[in-house]
Parts: C-alpha cells; sequence; structure tokens
C-alpha cells in the first residue's frame, strides 16, 4: 500500500512538471524532433544528470529505500538487437504522435482527450507485442537437414 | 502561465526520479506504468505502484490546470507541427498508430524516452545510451522527412 501512495504521488508531480513544460503540447515535440529548439533536449540532460548525481550519492552512503528497505543499487545492461529494432519502431511511433508514453497521460488530465487515442494505441501495442513474444516462444524448433 | 524553463523543469524532474530510487530503490519508466495496468486492470487489487505513478501523472496534468495552467475540455490534438491531418476523424487512425508502434517498440526495447533516455541513461546503462541514441535518430530523422513529403 505505501508503494502505491509512493507511486502516486510521484505520479503527481510529474504529471505537474510535464504540463507546466509543456511537454504535453505535441508542436513543442515537434520542434524538438525537428530540431527547432534544444529546451525538452536540455530538460531531459538536466533530469539524467540530476537523477545520475542522485543515485549515486544514495549508493554511496549505503542507504535502503525508505519502504522496500532494499539496498540501493542497480544493474546495467549491454544493448541487444532487440533494444535497437525496438528503438526504431519507438521512435517512429514517437515521430507520427509526437508525445511519448508519460505526456500522454498527463494531456488526459488537462482536458485533451485526444491523448486518450495515443494512449489506446500504445496499450494495444505493448498488448501485442507480448503476444508475439509468447507466440514465437512457443513454435517447436525445426530441424534443418542438410 | 508561462511555460517553466527547461533548467527548473529538468532538475525538478531529476530530483522525482531519485525520490522514486531513494523509497522504492526502482527506476522510473512511462512503459512500466502502462504494462502494470493493462497487466492488473481486470484484477485491481494486484495494480502496483506504477499503475498508480500512471493515474498520477493524469492528477498531476489536472492539477496544473487547475491552478497555474487553464483547464479546457478539448478533444483536438492539432497537427503536431503540421504533420498530422487537421480533422479529427483522420487523425484517429495515425494517433493509434504512433501509439501502438510506441507500445510495440518500447516493451522490444526494454524502455522508453523515461525509463532508457532519462533513468536508464543516468546510471550509466549501455543499453540506454543504444536506445536513446536510436529513438531520437529514427524520430528526428522521420520528421524532417515529413516535413519534406
Amino acid at each position: 500500500m505505501r508503494s502505491r501512495i509512493v507511486g502516486l504521488f510521484l505520479g503527481v508531480g510529474t504529471g505537474f512538471i510535464f504540463a507546466w513544460a509543456r511537454l504535453t503540447d505535441p508542436a513543442v515535440i515537434r520542434n524538438m524532433l525537428l530540431l527547432r529548439e534544444a529546451d525538452v533536449f536540455l530538460f531531459m540532460g538536466c533530469a539524467a544528470l540530476v537523477a545520475g548525481i542522485g543515485a549515486r550519492l544514495l549508493r554511496r552512503s549505503g542507504a535502503h529505500a525508505l519502504v522496500t528497505n532494499e539496498p540501493i543499487g542497480w544493474i546495467v545492461e549491454r544493448p541487444r538487437a532487440s533494444t535497437v529494432i525496438g528503438s526504431v519502431l519507438f521512435g517512429a511511433g514517437w515521430s507520427i504522435a509526437a508525445t511519448c508514453p508519460g505526456p500522454m497521460a498527463v494531456m488526459i488530465g488537462e482536458g485533451q482527450v485526444a491523448g486518450a487515442v495515443v494512449v489506446a494505441g500504445m496499450i494495444a501495442g505493448l498488448t501485442l507485442q507480448r503476444a508475439v513474444v509468447k507466440k514465437l516462444a512457443a513454435r517447436p524448433l525445426t530441424a534443418v537437414s542438410s | 502561465m508561462t511555460r517553466c524553463p527547461w533548467y527548473l523543469a529538468g532538475p525538478l524532474f531529476g530530483l522525482i526520479i531519485v525520490g522514486l530510487r531513494a523509497t522504492l530503490n526502482k527506476p522510473l519508466t512511462g512503459l512500466g506504468c502502462y504494462i502494470d495496468l493493462a497487466e492488473h486492470v481486470a484484477t485491481p487489487q494486484r495494480l502496483g505502484y506504477r499503475a498508480f505513478m500512471l493515474f498520477g501523472f493524469v492528477i498531476g496534468g489536472a492539477l496544473f490546470a487547475a491552478t497555474l495552467g487553464s483547464f479546457h475540455f478539448s478533444l483536438e490534438y492539432g497537427t503536431a507541427g503540421e504533420v498530422l491531418p487537421a480533422a479529427l476523424g483522420a487523425q484517429v487512425p495515425l494517433l493509434l498508430l504512433g501509439g501502438a508502434l510506441m507500445g510495440f517498440g518500447a516493451r522490444t526495447a526494454g524502455g522508453c524516452t523515461g525509463g532508457h533516455g532519462m533513468s536508464g541513461t543516468s546510471l550509466g546503462s549501455p543499453a540506454s545510451f543504444a536506445a536513446t541514441a536510436t529513438f531520437m535518430a529514427t524520430a528526428v530523422l522521420l520528421s524532417h522527412l515529413y516535413k519534406l513529403l
């Protein structure tokens, strides 16, 4: 229950910041993608910088997570083919809708209900991906004879 | 209300990511929020913190609109920089397609602009740097291509 409250609280903060920074305006994202303004790139860079410093300070101090009591730590992964293939598809979708997963939900809260259409597509896409992966995993291996 | 400048909004969002690390030792990922919702919507008692974070996104948008912004109910999406058609009926299939590509792609890649682009890169993940470079390059390239068509 406490983790849900934390999620809700931090989600409200995220939604407020995204709306205030106008990340919910597809025209702003398009200007970013057309390299007409650097604000969103700088936003992302600053967020990553602060998050990186904060996470490392927490880990170095030997802190434990306040709710889960886990020692603060993480594992990083090497890129795989799926990382690149999936990112190409994600980038293609991003270029069409000019919004991404966080801001599209915030749009709904601001009253821009068309954002719900993108959300519906997003949920359909990730559900379909799961089904495709399951189907491929269940496919019987066929012997190849020379 | 004027737009919050990047040098204020960026660090504030960075602190949100740190807050999630400090409380739950988890990365902030938009994709994970949707997966949580999609997989547990039929059994709400199993919804995790990520689904609640997604609800928070919506509430945060409403809170901004009700305080510093201006709430107005609108069916219009806009042309997203003169790329989408103006008519809502013609926009819907494209918005569904855009969303579906993002959902399918992000789950295949293991993250999106939040999970890879900010959380993962902040931790120095090579996969996140590869993903971010790839989806940024793809979206920038295609956006320029749309302008030529």
